[in-house]
């Protein structure tokens, strides 16, 4: 049968355009084909590792940014904290130096009362010696004539006057 | 989508369906008032070709010619839906004088042509060489020409299959060329991904590291297979020639396995052939393996041959006896070629749907045969226990699937 005997001048063609054929893609298709397949793999492959470590990051950076976030918060409240404790003691050392400055003001004061107090009394004394020795003047004056006898006995009766103050 | 769209659309396919049906049911009437002018009886124009003509009328209806007709290769390449005029192509022999060339027109209709002293017909019926070109001597006697290389319906599909694949692997090359890395879509896109299944899961899978040294052939064997597949599947010009279905061609292309797997295979290979791993009255000193082993390489290649010519002509031939059934039943009554029209119709679609699906598997079946092939003569000789079972496995379910 025709069918299963092979024709020669088929079997001579069929060779010459396979030989074509693979010659031609051989030399320029298949080799770019693969290649460009092979590294479109490898780039995707190297996208999904890519997304992954992306991926990985952004957890990893959320978590970071939590982390910032609860320490930004702690170091605000210390701070605030660290102000109002700060204030007190502010106010406290204020109310301190006020009251010690109106100690001193104080002090100074009474001290001058004193002085004055004193000067007074001084003058007082002076005075009253005087109107008292000008009394007694005119008194002893009136009353007496030995002067010595006289002044001693006013010495002595302004020593009892100052005594009995 | 809106209702009205849909019931246009409805509406169309009916009036489709209903046009079909009417031509299905008329042919074989319309045939049947034709019937004293004969029946022209040709099945891949069945369906077209209801006119008749006067010259045929003499012949009975003979299926089988018909069949090997439509199966065989022709010096001419029909005219779409016009049985009596041939696309010319021309005849190449090569007699005792030297070579003579003229177109094919010259010789149909048995036509006569001289060239010098010498004059060439298309043998005859009755002759040894009916259907090829023949030298005639002036005493009448017909002589074989030494080589016959005419570019005949065959040969010409073969190279309208490798234009095709020649185009559509550059269409991919300037595709790659322009967009860098970028996936192409759509058509070219489909064939990226049948390259890179074949590619990945039977050139890859199979052979490892030496798969980039391969994979140039096998590639090209398996697009080459599968367009020339699915021409063969288009009834008219340019497809039409059954291609995969004709031994000489598969021929090639198992021999070019089997060179292949012969000449890159590695020393283990050959030890493996000559030296088993064996007890060693088996091999010695009457080489019982060694003539397995060897047979072995030589049946490998006309597996490969049978397997694609036979699944391919088969296809061919179920689909031309279903529709010859039509012409068959027409002969015996009209109300008969009418229902064979139907069926025949419906399973000639249903089978040449099949067959696309064949023309995928067997072209995916030879790759995938070739590559193992090509895998067990290149194995390394640690896993070789193992590839070699995984290879077999890998073949016995390929063919059960087949």
């Amino acid at each position: 049968m025709e069918l299963f005997t092979p024709d020669f001048g088929l079997i001579f063609w069929m060779f010459v355009a396979f030989g074509i054929l693979f010659f031609i893609l051989w030399k320029f298709a298949w080799p770019m084909i693969l290649k460009t397949v092979d590294h479109r793999a490898d780039l995707i492959d190297k996208g999904v590792e890519y997304a992954h470590e992306a991926q990985e990051l952004l957890k990893n950076a959320q978590q970071q940014s939590d982390a910032y976030m609860a320490e930004a918060r702690r170091k605000q409240a210390d701070m605030l904290r660290e102000a109002d404790k700060m204030k007190t003691q502010i106010i406290e050392e204020a109310r301190t130096a006020a009251q010690s400055e109106a100690q001193k003001v104080m002090d100074s004061a009474k001290l001058q009362i004193e002085q004055q107090q004193k000067e007074a009394q001084q003058q007082l004394r002076n005075q009253v010696s005087e109107m008292a020795l000008e009394i007694a003047g005119k008194v002893v004056k009136t009353q007496l004539d030995n002067d010595q006898a006289q002044s001693k006995l006013v010495g002595t009766l302004l020593d009892e006057l100052e005594s009995k103050k | 989508m809106s209702i009205l769209t849909r019931n246009g659309m409805k509406l169309r396919l009916k009036s489709i369906m209903a046009f079909l049906l009417a031509a299905v049911l008329m042919a074989p009437v319309a045939m049947a008032g034709d019937r004293e002018s004969g029946i022209e009886k040709d099945a891949s124009e069945a369906l077209h070709d209801v006119e008749k003509d006067a010259d045929e009328a003499a012949h009975k209806l003979d299926p089988k010619d018909i069949i090997f007709e439509h199966l065989g290769d022709a010096y001419g390449w029909e005219v779409p839906f016009d049985h009596h005029h041939r696309i010319p192509l021309p005849v190449i022999v090569w007699v005792s004088d030297g070579l003579h060339v003229f177109s094919s027109s010259r010789v149909t209709d048995g036509q006569t042509y001289h060239d010098g002293d010498l004059s060439f017909r298309i043998a005859g019926h009755d002759s040894p060489y009916k259907g090829k070109v023949v030298e005639v001597t002036p005493d009448g006697k017909e002589i074989k020409p030494l080589f016959d290389f005419s570019i005949t319906k065959n040969v010409c599909g073969i190279f309208i299959s490798l234009i095709i694949v020649l185009a559509l692997m550059f269409w991919l090359v300037g595709f790659y060329r322009r967009n860098g890395l970028k996936a192409p879509r759509k058509g070219l896109g489909a064939i990226e991904a049948l390259m890179i299944f074949i590619y990945d899961t039977v050139i890859k899978s199979t052979l490892g590291k030496n798969a980039s040294r391969f994979a140039p052939y096998l590639l090209s064997v398996f697009f080459f297979i599968f367009v020339m597949n699915l021409l063969g599947l288009i009834v008219i010009f340019p497809g039409g020639a059954n291609l995969t279905g004709n031994i000489a061609v598969t021929l090639v292309l198992a021999v070019l396995t089997f060179l292949v797997t012969n000449l890159f295979g590695n020393r283990h290979y050959w030890k493996e052939i000559f030296w088993p791993d064996v007890p060693i009255w088996l091999k010695f000193p009457i080489p019982i393996m060694q003539f397995i082993e060897v047979f072995g390489i030589f049946t490998k290649p006309a597996a490969l041959t049978v397997r694609l010519f036979a699944n391919m002509m088969g296809g061919h031939m179920i689909v031309l006896v279903l529709t010859l059934l039509i012409f068959i039943f027409a002969a015996a009554s009209p109300a008969a070629g009418g229902g064979a029209t139907v069926i025949s119709v419906l399973f000639s679609v249903f089978m040449l749907l099949i067959d696309v699906l064949v023309s995928f598997i067997q072209a995916y079946v030879f790759t995938m045969l070739s590559t193992i092939f090509i895998s067990l003569a290149n194995e390394e000789h640690a896993h070789e226990e193992h590839a070699h079972e995984h290879a077999t496995d890998k073949a016995t379910a390929e063919v059960k699937t087949a």
